[in-house]
């Protein structure tokens, strides 16, 4: 992307508003391999978008670029049109349901006024104003009834909700998911693909990294399907293409296809358990 | 209350002592309990063992500096000093290290702190003309002439440490990634919170001695977790823990005159074990009463299954309770949970189940029968049927049942000759489902063809009406709207999709 084109993009921001996510030719390296290279994409505002790719294929290095938290090799990323610097407190991050210790004492009222934690100085207690926020964005979630549970006393939908009440309270627009579906049932998987779908419909833009390929298309508005570069971005028909899949996927997929096919070949049915599991 | 003081007075004046090393145990093991909850939730316990070993080569060194260059013997502040810059220095070597080597980190924190542990042991032997320490007191307490104003201010730095940054104490702790995103200092916090543990470390050495100052450290913490369900009640919960557990062990080490860093260490260790039976919550006993209590799912199923058989699903109690094994009361348990869980109601005497009991009763009929055709299928002999499919009927997931059903090729019959009721989880008005599914009278929509199923004379956007099975079952008809009768095998009505209508 050259510098000459910036006037004519500032000129199209000013006629309509600006995507949500904007991120323009991010190269992001841990030494000579690059773990994101050259990715461009613009994620209009309101929309429940899947990011999928291999292990190891640059997914939480967008996230945690998004976050702020790795420092470009060149590119930018801009949110809502401002700076990650500037738009700070307009992005939240919802960790992985298998890194959260479910038997940390901390009630579900408390881990909503955690979203609050920034706007306040370190050593004051939290105002009313922020203390109401967070209550206002568990009762947007539904979970008013259970503020005084401790989060470990949730069913999985409702421990999800927490997370999702905490970035409201953040005040985020943009909500950043890191493998919500990983490791749970599917009557679980289903309530928290609900509570996406609430969130969504709050108007809020959400950016969910996904391993599971066979519901992508179902779950996701948008995917984007990321190997170190971006290969591709759109509606989930075009970016499910099998042409496109084999390509990124570099042959696991066929042993899933072969799997389809008939189900003699014991050892190519573990490889693939074992890639469809490393991600948990 | 002036009687009291006067005993004090009179106490202070006979064990003058006493009363001082009360008043330090006390400071002491109560930032102990408050720390130790940071330790235990960052489960970090064998971090803080590290530091109090470390600081022998810390002490050693502060030692041995003070004599050298201004010729002061034990000068204690230097010592204290000297004993927090190890502890963090072995801290900082764990980290660093293992951000470049491939060795876990509870290895590195062996490997560091042993070595530098003997490091001071080493100096100890080394220079034995210029420092007298005494090894026996590192290791059960009372080594450092620590003064009660070095330990107040041991406390009052810890304390306003923990008290003013607890938000951010807390999110650290709790979602690392979180706390960074919104612009939380982590490093910054997780330096203090080590530098914090070395000064209550290096205190707690001052009571209990090096190896039992982790006891001191983390089981008034750990009882107090078994208690509470948020940190901000841990924190003064495991203060008291840590304030008591020191005040037991020590009358009780006056009393029978035994070293009172034990005594301390195995009264909150016996706390924690009480704590551990009785707890509410957390406890075994409490865990053990809520199992009791609970209603076991597989007798539940039994009293559905038990009502539902009976005509007009209605049962009299006194009939539920003599045909459904199992004791009385836990049965008239499982009848109340049904009630609670408004599947069944009690009227007259009678138990009825509700609309949503003859649902959940049905889909427990159903697994039982497929169960028992599956079992059939495969030879089980006809007295053992009932029983074995008893016991799988209690497999009665949503998944497993359809496989059963379809492998078996949706019969319509048991091997009693009882009805196999309908797959109504997937059979409702609307649904697009295989018309394998369909029972007789089922009038749907077709609405996809595949493989073989386009050869026949089926179309998209037909309305057909399912006729009855015939050949035991194995083909299905379907009438036309030109009343025509399609004949098909199993594979090919999977490859029919219909909409049931209504």
């Amino acid at each position: 992307m050259s510098i000459e084109r910036n006037p004519q993009t500032e000129t199209t921001q000013a006629a309509e508003p600006a995507a949500a996510i904007e991120v323009e030719s991010l190269t992001v390296s841990y030494g000579a391999v690059p773990a994101l290279l050259d990715v461009s994409l613009s994620v209009p505002a309101g929309e429940l978008t899947g990011v999928i790719g291999p292990n190891g294929s640059g997914k939480s290095t967008l996230i945690k670029a998004l976050l702020g938290f790795v420092r470009p090799d060149f590119g930018s990323v801009r949110l809502f049109g401002e700076s990650i610097e500037k738009a700070k407190g307009r992005v939240a991050y919802v960790p992985q349901r298998g890194s959260v210790d479910w038997d940390f004492p901390v009630t579900v009222r408390e881990v909503a006024r955690m979203g609050r934690y920034g706007k306040a100085p370190w050593w004051k207690g939290l105002s009313r104003e922020d203390q109401r926020v967070a209550d206002e964005a568990l009762e947007m979630v539904r979970m008013t009834p259970y503020a005084d549970r401790q989060i470990g006393q949730l069913s999985g939908g409702q421990q999800q909700r927490v997370f999702m009440a905490r970035a409201m309270a953040q005040g985020a627009d943009i909500l950043l998911l890191d493998e919500p579906f990983a490791g749970v049932d599917a009557a679980t998987e289903r309530a928290i693909l609900e509570v996406l779908e609430d969130t969504k419909a709050s108007g809020r833009t959400l950016l969910v990294v996904h391993h599971d390929l066979a519901t992508a298309g179902e779950y996701f508005d948008t995917l984007i399907l990321l190997k170190q570069r971006l290969f591709a971005y759109g509606q989930p028909a075009d970016v499910l293409h099998p042409e496109l899949l084999s390509e990124v996927y570099e042959g696991t997929l066929r042993v899933f296809a072969d799997l389809a096919g008939d189900r003699t070949d014991r050892g190519a049915e573990s490889t693939a358990a074992a890639e469809d599991g490393e991600g948990d | 209350m002036s009687s009291c003081y006067e005993w004090l007075v009179e106490f202070h004046q006979q064990n003058p002592h006493l009363l001082k090393a009360l008043l330090a145990g006390t400071l002491v093991s109560t930032v102990c309990g408050v720390m130790g909850c940071f330790i235990v939730l960052r489960r970090s316990s064998f971090l803080a063992d590290a530091v109090a070993h470390s600081m022998l080569a810390g002490v050693v060194c502060g030692y041995l500096f003070m004599k050298r260059v201004f010729h002061a013997e034990a000068h204690a502040p230097a010592m204290l000093i000297g004993a927090v810059l190890a502890g963090f220095f072995t801290v900082a070597m764990v980290t660093t290290v293992s951000r470049f080597s491939r060795v876990k980190e509870d290895a590195l924190i062996g490997i560091m702190y042993t070595g530098v542990f003997a490091f001071g042991g080493m100096l100890l032997s080394l220079f034995s003309q210029d420092v007298h320490i005494d090894l026996y007191h590192f290791v059960v307490g009372q080594l450092l002439g620590v003064s009660n104003t070095d330990l107040w201010m041991m406390a009052v730095v810890v304390l306003s440490f923990v008290i003013l940054s607890f938000r951010s104490l807390q999110l650290i702790t709790f979602d690392r990634v979180m706390a960074a995103s919104i612009g939380i200092p982590v490093l910054a916090l997780d330096y203090m919170l080590t530098t914090c543990t070395s000064l209550v470390v290096v205190s707690g050495v001052h009571v209990v001695g090096v190896i039992l100052v982790v006891g001191l450290l983390i089981t008034p913490a750990g009882t107090a977790y078994l208690l509470c369900d948020r940190l901000t009640r841990m924190l003064p919960v495991a203060a008291f823990f840590g304030w008591t557990s020191f005040v037991f062990g020590y009358l009780i080490s006056e009393k029978i005159n035994v070293a009172p860093g034990s005594a301390v260490v195995v009264a909150s260790a016996v706390q924690f074990l009480i704590v551990f039976l009785i707890a509410p919550r957390y406890g075994v006993t409490a865990n053990w009463l809520r199992r009791r209590r609970a209603v076991p799912q597989q007798l539940v199923e039994d009293v559905l299954g038990c009502v539902l058989r009976s005509s007009d699903a209605v049962m009299p109690v006194g009939d539920v309770l003599s045909q459904v094994s199992g004791r009385d009361e836990r049965v008239r348990k499982a009848i109340r949970w049904l009630q609670r869980e408004e599947m069944a109601v009690i009227r007259e005497g009678n138990v009825t189940l509700t609309e949503s009991g003859v649902i959940e009763g049905r889909r427990l009929l159903r697994a039982h029968r497929l169960w028992e055709t599956y079992l059939q299928h495969l030879g089980m002999p006809e007295d053992q049927l009932h029983q074995q499919a008893h016991l799988l009927e209690h497999v009665h997931d949503e998944e497993a049942v359809d496989y059963l059903d379809d492998k078996l090729g949706h019969p319509l019959q048991d091997p009693h000759g009882s009805e196999i009721p309908e797959d109504f989880v997937h059979l409702v008005p609307g649904a697009a489902v295989k018309a394998a599914l369909l029972r007789e009278g089922h009038c749907a929509e077709v609405v996809q063809l595949d493989g073989d199923a386009r050869l026949t004379k089926l179309q998209v956007g037909m309305t057909i009406e399912t006729g009855p099975r015939e050949e035991d079952g194995a083909i299905w008809t379907f009438q036309l709207p030109d009343g025509e009768v399609v004949r098909l095998d199993h594979t090919t009505a999977d490859e029919v999709q219909v909409r049931l209508l209504a």
